[in-house]
This record gives structure tokens, C-alpha cells and sequence, in this order.
């Protein structure tokens, strides 16, 4: 029966080897932990106290997750693949090494088939992360992308920890050259480097010596690579879980937090380092800096000076040069750079370690607010929510002026019972080229026969944006101003036009009685799959769809929207990216008010040539209103007009009823 | 260090569709709006910069109307150290600027102004005479249309604009009273949660004006919007249709 023998080859002459391993590894791993904790400090020592510790499994469960299986990471097959081959092993040598250590002290369990399972599936395992490492050097070394950062400290890292499984894979064979064991061929990776070894027609002893040599060296990078982790590259392998296991569990990823305030309740804007929590400052040393949020970002890819990637490691070189570099607004992240944020949640939706830039990018932007430091639209479109609770500046009076006309009239739902209360929001409401498609909406409902009604000039701008281009006040008295309408209506849902109020009034505005808010398209959705709403005509247009970011990536509403679509008869071709991966429009986070700025492609551009690029459809469906505005000024500016024509969703639905 | 005060008045919004009274002499005052007028508006900014390069205080002196508390705590948001409203039963119905200046000059000589800002002109007055008058009842020195004020020695430069993209430097001694065409920077954004701090914190001082004195203003006779003329003939066709009926237009009036 084979057996395992602890420390082959190693000789004795100074003692028991596995003191001297012992004493290794523990001094390395106390230096270590100690660098790590001197790092680590600063999160507390900065940053503000904030509470995450709730929630235990639910935390645990999501490092498994992210952190064990990297599901993020693996959604994005090349570089995922690579990372798990390279992450897997090392796990699965660390288990093996613990298993090796209880079996010496605690337990011999490794002879016998068992043993040969473990050394097969150790020496898979290596193979497994050559591969890995192979991949890792094709694509840092040749294929280069753009993303991703080129620091000697990484090349650091992935020598050292191919020396590590090479001096691995070399001890082992040596020793099966040695010892020409009968079960060597458990050890495939192993057994063939052994063949070499053979073939130099070297002596055991020879062989031996080298295997001396190859252990001493796999046991000293081990210990050095140990000392160096928390300067490392590799500090994300502690970071990473930790900022996994500490992400934001106490609210949907579509509402953000109120402004933080002191023990004597002041108001914190974010300005520099102390003011952000200890969480925030995590985010920046967990950034593995593979670059996905940059990639995934529509402001970086317009040309804007945004790049979530670069944003996350000003931060966190802003915190490790502490006292000398404190200030962040102006200093360490310019105004533009905040500013660009489209607050799409792409960055936030792509990091495999659960970064949350947008918090961070709204907090600094709350500063920037306060202290007036605003663009001239931005102030104008504030100003004019402020005071006539919509961004285009029109009197309140002549919010539903759209309405107009029509017959029966809309029923006032602040003066009788509606079952469905219709949000209709600033866009849909004011802007002139957008009236007829609201009249569309409107006549839909009135078509399947839905008792609903509109707030008329006790609708506010619903605040979504205005929350996140960090004006907090005003977002708060535009919630009240509503929910006080609200108050006052007596409905069972709220239906929205605009994915971005549906987004606050579902996740920020507290619970009014508990009511849902639908989006126009899940209410259709209902409608049809109830058969209350059915279509006479069978549209045949080949049609790709935009997700809203507020409508897809906040709320998870994906296949309402395509259902509807199917069900009016027309074909879906999808853009490459689609459903989470959609691009934003551009006009996201108060993007829409403020100064356009320097910018190489407009995202709405680039997205519309993505749907020409498709071939053969006609129609670009949204769900959005302000998605209507964008994209036909991006179908107009890139001279697509012959080419796509852009509709809302509920245009289709009505050429179908 | 300067003290500095604003005079300041809200004047009809124009967002909101304007109607005329039943007695057709002024504007139907029952449904209308009104807002900071803009002048005054960079006025305060012009008087908050001073204060910000110089020190001193800003003293913000208001007539009552409609959202007034909300405008001058917005002043005091942004850097205002007084608000004083002035308040009589007729401010609300609308009074001339005699009465206004007189008004404003007996509240605002209190404080010992070096400076007094004001906005040049307004949209219900565009002759401008609130300035001026002031100075006239204070007898300080007035100048209007400036877009720029710095204070030197006991006297303050100022940029005054001049049409055709002209702009002069003067220097006027103090105390002076000054007619805001523009503040050197546009009027700042001020957070909704400052205001509202502001709403919790800061006192509005209240003025009763004892008496307003309309004398030496001008009576409407009749205020009217713009009638149709009635005399443009929309040309309809393609463009030949329409060259050929240009055509035969311009020989009936007889230039060709």
C-alpha cells in the first residue's frame, strides 16, 4: 500500500526538518499578518467607523461566491478562466499542504488509494496552473489590453508564484526519479518531468541533492513571497475577501445612502480621505486593477477623464501617502473626473470584488454640491427643480399640458380613486418631442381599459438624478413634495414611465403604504400574460432592444420588455451588449443637465452604431424617455437616419393594438 | 472693512403666463409669481464676493412679498450676515419706486452702509430708477451698469459697461450706492440643505415701514400685451411657387 513519507530526502543534520519549516512558515506568516495589519490600520485609522459587521452568513455566503468560486470574474471567460486556473490551485495546494500537516500530526489519513487521489488531484492542479500562468503571460505580455495596468510589481508577483508551483513540480519529480515509484504515473505533471530527470542519467544521489536544492528554494520563495504579500500585488488575495464579505447589504444597489452625518448630527461632505469610511478606503486596496469597471465605463470609453479603475487607485494612493495627500475633491480626484459619472452602475456590475464606486463618486460629488462648485447647466437645472420641481424650468401648472385634449380626460389622482397612479416624470411630461409618445402611453392604458390617473401639478421630478449628482437637500425636498402628494392619492400601484423615477420610488423613497412600483413595461408584461391586452396587428420589424441602466442593471427588469416586443410580433436581434452588459445612454446621474464637456464619442453614438452594425434592423427600441432623446440626437449626429429609427417601446404597442 | 448692504426685490416670474388687472393699469397681482429679480440677484453675489476678498458684512434689505423668507434665507445660505424684510400692507399690491427707494434708504442708512448694491434695472421697471433714488435720498454718489467692484483706500473701483462691448474703470469714493449690471462672477449655486439649515438658524428681521411715499412716480394709464398687427401674409408653396408669388409681390409694391 503506498505510503506517504514526510520530508523524503531532506536530511536530518541539523535537526528535524519541519522545525525549520515550521519556524519558517510561522515567522513569515506573523511578518506578514503584521504588514497586513499595519496597512489594514489605515482603513479605521482614516476612514469613518461604519457598521457592516450584520448579516454573518449572508456575508460568508458572498465570499464563497465571489471570493472562492469568483463567479464575477468567470463572467468574462479568457481573463476568468486564467485567474480561477491560477486562484483554484492555490487553494487547492494550501489544502493539500493543511491536509499534509494534520495527516503528520493529527490524523494519518494519506496512504493507500486516498493518497493516491491526493496526489493526483494535487498534480492535476499544477497543470491546471501552468496553464493558468501561460495564459496570464500571453496576455500581459502579448496581447496587452488596454485595462490593464503594466507595474513590475505584477510581473513580481507572477514569477514568484510560478517559482513556487516549479520548484514544486520539480521537488516532486526529482524525488520520483528517485524513488522510480510504482504509483509515479498518479502523478501525470510530475512522472513526465521525472522521465527528464532520468534520462540525464544522473545518480539518486545526484538526483537527490537536486531535489534538496529545488525544496529549499520552493520553501524560501514561499516564505519570501509570504513577507512581500502585503506590499504586493498580491494583497488582493486578502483585501478581495474582505471586501466581498464587507459589501453593502442594508440596500438595494439602487439606492444610495443619505449623507452621512457626526455624533452631533452635521452633515458630512466628502472631501477628503477622513471623511470617507473605512469601507470606502477597503474598496481602493481591494482593487485588483484588472480594469473591467474602465472597460464596461461609458464615460471612460467617450473619452472623459473618468476611469473608475484610475479613481479607485487615487484613492488608495491618496491613503498610503495620508497627511501628505488628504484632500480629495480638486486634488487627488479632479472635479471632471467626478463629474463624468453617468452613474450607470456598469463599474459596480463588472468588479469581481465587489467595489461600489458609485457610493464613493455620489459622497465626493455631495461635497462639490454644497460648496456651489456646479457647472452653469447643472445650476440652472437645479435651480430649476428647486423651484418649479422640474429641470426645464416650466411652471408646475403646465405639467400635464400634454394631456390636453384628450378624451375622457386623465382623472386627477390627488382628487379620486385610481387603481394605478401614473408617475409620469419631467421627461415625458415637459419635453416637447417626447408629448406625443406620452399621448401614446396614455391612450394604451385608456385602450385596455386601466383605471389610473396622473398627479397633474402635484408631481415632482422624482429626484433619482438629483440624488445623484449629489444635491441631497433637494432630492429630499422633491421626495417630500411627492410622497405629501402621494399621501394625499388613493391607488393600489404606482406605474412610471422613467426607469430612473421607477429606480427611486421603488428603492429610496420610503415605503408609502407599501404600494408597488411597476415600470410601464412590467405592467404591460402583466397585461398580456393576464390576456387584458391583446394585439389586432402583427408587427414584423427586426428590432434590437436598450436596456435602461435604471430599468436593467438597477432593478433586474430584462425580459418584461423583450416580452412585450415578442408578443407585438416583432424580432429581437440582440446588440453584443445587452441585458447587464448594456451601454449607457449617456444621460445618466445628472449627465443630461450638465455641460457636455471634452468628450471623443458620445456613448449614445457609439451605442447606435453598435445596433447599425447588426445589419438588417430597423428599429431601436427603449423603454426610457430620455433614451428617446438621446438616441435620435446620436441617430442624427451619426448619419444613421436612413439606416435605424429610434422608438419606445410603447410606440410599438400602440401600432400593434 | 465694508459693511455692505443689498436692496433686493422679487419681481414677476415669467415662467407663468402674465395677465392684466380688471382696471387694465397694471399686472393681475392675485395669480402672480414672483422670483428674485436677476439684477439683484448679482447684486447680493457682487455684495458676497466683497465680503469673501475684503471682509465685512452683507446686510440683505427686502420689500415683503410672496416667498421672500425663502430668498433671503437663500442670501443668507450664501454668505449673507443679515436679512431684514420691510414690511407694509401695500408692498404685496405692488408700490412705485419713489416709494420703494424711500423705503429701502430709510432702513438701509441704519447701517451705515460704505456701499449699497442694487440691481440696475428690473423687469417691471426697466427705466432703472431704484438706485439712483436712493443715492438721491442718502445723498451718496450713484453709478449704474457696473459689472465689477474691488474696494481701495476708503474707495472702490468698479467696471461699469458700456454699449458696444465697451467697459470703463472708475473709481467712486464711499459710501456709494452702486446699480449691479452683472457680479463679477454669475450668482452662485447654493444646496437646498444649506437653505434649509439656514431656515433653522437664521432670524429674518422684520421692518415695519411706516410710511410709503409714492410721490415724484409715474401713473399707468394703461398697460396692455402687444396687439396683433395683423400684417404678416405667410408665403405657401414650393420654392418656385413661392419665388414666383415673391416676385409678383415685390413689382405690386413696386421694387422691382
Amino acid at each position: 500500500m503506498p505510503e506517504r513519507t514526510n520530508y523524503w530526502g531532506i536530511p536530518h543534520t541539523w535537526g528535524e526538518p519541519e522545525t525549520f519549516v515550521y519556524i519558517i512558515m510561522f515567522l513569515s506568516a506573523a511578518i506578514m499578518l503584521f504588514r497586513f495589519y499595519k496597512r489594514a490600520s489605515l482603513w479605521w485609522q482614516i476612514g469613518r467607523p461604519e457598521a457592516r459587521w450584520d448579516k454573518i452568513p449572508q456575508r460568508l455566503w458572498l465570499v464563497v461566491k465571489y471570493a472562492i468560486v469568483q463567479t464575477r470574474s468567470l463572467r468574462q471567460r479568457y481573463p476568468g478562466i486564467m485567474h480561477a486556473a491560477i486562484a483554484w490551485s492555490f487553494f487547492v495546494f494550501f489544502l493539500g499542504t493543511a491536509l499534509a500537516t494534520v495527516h503528520d500530526h493529527f490524523f494519518e489519513f494519506l496512504h493507500g488509494n486516498i493518497l493516491i487521489v491526493y496526489k493526483f488531484t494535487l498534480d492535476i492542479f499544477t497543470i491546471i496552473f501552468l496553464i493558468g500562468a501561460g495564459m496570464a503571460i500571453y496576455r500581459r505580455y502579448q496581447e496587452k489590453p488596454e485595462k490593464l495596468t503594466y507595474d513590475e510589481g505584477f510581473t513580481r508577483t507572477l514569477v514568484l508564484i510560478t517559482v513556487i508551483v516549479l520548484t514544486g513540480l520539480f521537488t516532486e519529480s526529482l524525488r520520483l526519479a528517485a524513488e522510480r515509484s510504482g504509483i509515479s504515473a498518479w502523478s501525470p505533471a510530475g512522472h513526465l518531468l521525472a522521465q527528464l530527470w532520468i534520462s540525464t542519467g544522473a545518480t539518486e544521489k545526484a538526483l537527490t541533492n537536486w531535489h534538496l536544492g529545488a525544496w529549499i528554494i520552493h520553501l524560501l520563495t514561499v516564505a519570501f513571497t509570504l513577507i512581500t504579500l502585503p506590499v504586493s500585488t498580491l494583497l488582493h488575495a486578502l483585501t478581495a475577501p474582505l471586501n466581498i464579505f464587507f459589501s453593502k447589504l442594508d440596500r438595494p444597489i439602487g439606492a444610495l445612502a443619505p449623507t452621512a452625518t457626526t455624533e452631533d448630527d452635521e452633515p458630512i461632505f466628502a472631501s477628503k480621505l477622513s471623511d470617507l469610511t473605512w469601507k470606502q478606503l477597503l474598496d481602493a486596496d481591494a482593487c485588483t486593477e484588472c480594469g473591467r469597471c474602465q472597460d464596461a465605463c461609458p464615460a471612460f470609453n467617450a473619452g472623459t477623464p473618468l476611469s473608475p479603475k484610475q479613481l479607485m487607485l487615487s484613492l488608495r494612493e491618496s491613503f498610503v501617502h495620508n497627511g501628505t495627500k488628504p484632500v480629495l475633491t480638486g486634488e487627488a480626484i479632479p472635479e471632471d473626473v467626478l463629474w463624468a459619472c453617468t452613474t450607470c452602475g456598469a463599474c459596480v456590475q463588472e468588479c469581481p470584488v465587489l467595489v461600489e464606486h458609485i457610493d464613493t463618486i455620489v459622497d465626493l460629488r455631495r461635497y462639490l454640491v454644497i460648496e456651489g462648485m456646479v457647472d452653469a447647466e447643472l445650476q440652472t437645472a437645479l435651480m430649476n427643480l428647486g423651484r418649479y420641481g422640474n429641470s426645464f424650468g416650466k411652471s408646475e401648472r403646465m405639467r400635464a399640458r400634454w394631456s390636453k385634449g384628450m378624451e375622457p380626460k386623465i382623472k386627477n389622482a390627488n382628487k379620486e380613486a385610481v387603481e394605478y397612479l401614473w408617475f409620469v416624470g419631467d421627461y415625458a411630461s415637459y419635453s416637447p418631442t417626447l408629448t406625443e409618445i406620452t399621448k401614446q402611453t396614455a391612450e394604451v392604458f385608456q385602450k385596455v381599459g386601466l383605471d389610473f390617473g396622473i398627479m397633474y401639478k402635484g408631481e415632482n421630478h422624482a429626484g433619482n438624478d438629483v440624488r445623484r449628482v449629489g444635491e441631497e437637500g433637494l432630492f429630499e425636498m422633491l421626495a417630500e413634495k411627492n410622497m405629501k402628494a402621494m399621501s394625499k392619492a388613493d391607488y393600489q400601484a404606482i406605474i412610471t414611465t422613467d426607469p430612473h423615477s421607477y429606480n427611486t420610488l421603488k428603492n429610496e423613497y420610503p415605503a408609502n403604504g407599501g404600494q408597488p412600483v411597476l415600470h410601464y413595461t412590467e405592467l404591460l408584461d402583466q397585461l398580456i400574460a393576464s390576456g387584458a391586452l391583446r394585439f389586432s396587428k402583427k408587427l414584423d420589424y427586426k428590432v434590437t432592444y436598450h436596456d435602461p441602466c435604471y430599468l436593467g442593471r438597477y432593478n433586474g427588469v430584462y425580459d418584461a420588455p423583450r416580452r412585450i416586443i415578442e408578443a407585438t410580433g416583432c424580432e429581437i436581434v440582440e446588440m453584443p451588449r445587452n441585458r447587464d452588459c448594456a451601454l449607457c445612454c449617456g444621460a445618466g446621474g445628472g449627465r443630461i443637465w450638465m455641460e457636455e464637456g471634452e468628450i471623443e464619442e458620445r456613448p449614445s453614438e457609439s451605442r447606435i452604431r453598435e445596433a447599425v452594425e447588426l445589419g438588417g434592423v430597423t428599429d431601436f427600441i427603449v423603454a426610457c424617455p430620455k433614451d428617446v432623446t438621446m438616441y435620435r440626437d446620436a441617430v442624427k449626429t451619426v448619419g444613421a437616419e436612413e439606416k435605424i429609427i429610434v422608438k419606445d417601446l410603447i410606440e410599438l404597442v400602440y401600432e400593434a393594438l | 472693512m465694508p459693511n455692505i448692504v443689498a436692496l433686493v426685490k422679487m419681481v414677476p416670474d415669467l415662467v407663468e403666463e402674465l395677465e392684466i388687472n380688471d382696471s387694465g393699469t397694471g399686472l393681475d397681482r392675485d395669480w402672480l409669481r414672483v422670483i428674485i429679480n436677476e439684477f439683484d440677484n448679482h447684486a447680493v453675489e457682487q455684495a458676497i464676493i466683497i465680503k469673501e476678498r475684503d471682509g465685512g458684512e452683507v446686510t440683505v434689505i427686502a420689500p415683503e412679498a410672496e416667498g421672500v423668507e425663502d430668498m433671503l434665507f437663500t442670501t443668507a445660505a450664501k454668505g449673507a450676515d443679515r436679512m431684514v424684510k420691510l414690511s407694509h400692507d401695500d408692498f404685496e399690491e405692488g408700490v412705485n419706486n419713489h416709494a420703494l427707494a424711500r423705503a429701502f434708504a430709510e432702513k438701509a442708512k441704519e447701517y451705515q452702509p460704505d456701499l449699497i448694491l442694487t440691481g440696475v434695472q428690473a423687469n417691471d421697471d426697466l427705466d432703472g430708477p431704484v438706485g439712483p433714488l436712493v443715492a438721491e435720498y442718502l445723498g451718496m454718489p450713484y453709478l449704474g451698469y457696473i459689472c465689477g467692484v474691488k474696494i481701495e483706500d476708503g474707495k472702490a473701483l468698479v467696471c461699469k459697461e458700456y454699449p458696444g462691448g465697451l467697459t470703463a474703470q472708475m473709481e467712486v469714493s464711499l459710501p456709494a450706492v452702486l446699480g449691479i449690471q452683472a457680479g463679477e462672477e454669475p450668482p452662485r449655486y447654493v444646496a437646498i440643505s444649506k437653505v434649509r439649515q439656514m431656515m433653522k438658524t437664521a432670524e429674518i428681521d422684520e421692518h415695519e415701514t411706516d410710511e410709503l411715499d409714492p410721490d415724484g412716480g409715474i401713473a399707468v394709464n394703461r398697460m396692455y400685451l402687444p396687439e396683433d398687427a395683423g400684417r404678416a401674409e405667410m408665403i405657401e408653396g414650393d420654392e418656385d411657387e413661392i419665388a414666383a408669388k415673391l416676385i409678383e409681390i415685390f413689382k405690386e409694391v413696386g421694387a422691382l
